[in-house]
């Protein structure tokens, strides 16, 4: 049967499944301070001594509610700084293949979702960086505005039957790599954001 | 009111030397004299974010005879940054203590 102390280290390592490095090396670290905080009771050994240390640590769950609201914003500065590469590098591309390549015919509506779309994630992004910088709806409107920006932007210059230049296939390749990544970046801190609310709504 | 100064608090315990978080706990209980009896746990989300922001660093070390642990020190950063807080605190504090009986007027 496992000891108070072993409970208490499970229950936390399941409330900071969010991240399994911190995990892992917190509840090594809270159960040599729970055992030396038991030892230096004057009833141990017993299950009481290690009943008190663990009481005298707090909740299990406020201490991850913690753990969750610190990384959340170094996890919205990642996902912001990724947006900004991302819409950069669309930038440089959309320029590249106005100059390299002629607009195909495939379309009409493809120049006019490219660069609307492209307006509209500017726009969001300066008002969700400004303020809503963890509104998850934000990042996601300007994940979807990029998705359509570029894929328009792929359609409109026919740009795999033209034969490209490298430049432009290279920044086409820099697009779909920055908005692979900065889709799993939001997704990621809306699993967090969720998370730490649910955290949060226990703890209090 | 203490939540909003752990991290200098958590800074000036391991203004001595390097210590485990049981030992910084330790410090800050009697050093306060048993004022601030804060649940034990709470340290560690501090230790974490001033680690994060390169005012502590961290090794796991294992006595001779004893467990393993992470042993938190003060860099040159945390030493700057623990300066700069005790000095706003400083101020803070006289002002607070002219507004609340301190019978000193701020600024000296």
């Amino acid at each position: 049967m496992a000891g108070v102390i072993e409970d208490y280290v499970a229950a936390l390592r399941r409330q900071l499944d969010f991240d399994p490095t911190l995990a892992q090396r917190l509840t090594s670290e809270v159960e040599d301070h729970l055992r030396d905080a038991a030892e230096s009771d004057p009833a141990w050994p017993s299950s009481e001594a290690e009943r008190r240390a663990v009481q005298r640590f707090g909740l299990s769950r406020q201490i991850a509610a913690q753990f969750a609201a610190d990384a959340i914003d170094r996890q919205v500065r990642r996902t912001w700084l990724t947006l900004l590469a991302t819409v950069i590098v669309t930038f440089i591309a959309m320029r590249l293949r106005v100059i390299w390549l002629d607009d195909g015919a495939v379309s009409a509506l493809a120049p006019l979702i490219d660069r609307c779309a492209f307006i509209v994630v500017i726009a969001v992004g300066v008002i969700g960086w400004f303020s809503f910088r963890r509104s998850f709806l934000a990042l996601a409107l300007c994940l979807a505005g990029l998705a359509a920006s570029i894929g328009a932007g792929f359609v409109r210059a026919d740009l795999f039957a033209q034969g490209a230049p490298l430049p432009v296939l290279l920044t086409a390749a820099g697009e779909m790599v920055l908005i692979g990544l900065l889709s799993f970046r939001i997704v990621g801190l809306g699993r967090r954001l969720k998370r730490t609310a649910v955290l949060r709504g226990v703890a209090r | 009111m203490l939540k909003g100064h752990l991290d200098a608090i958590v800074l000036a315990a391991l203004e001595a030397g390097p210590a485990h978080g049981y030992a910084i706990i330790e410090t800050i209980k009697s050093r306060s004299g048993n004022t601030f009896d804060l649940p034990e746990g709470t340290v560690y989300p501090a230790l974490h974010r001033l680690e994060h922001a390169g005012f502590l660093s961290s090794t796991w070390t294992t006595p001779a005879n004893g467990r393993r642990r992470r042993v938190y020190s003060l860099t040159k950063t945390g030493s700057a940054a623990l300066a700069a807080r005790r000095k706003a605190w400083s101020r803070f504090s006289q002002a607070v203590d002219s507004f609340l009986g301190g019978g000193r007027t701020w600024p000296a």
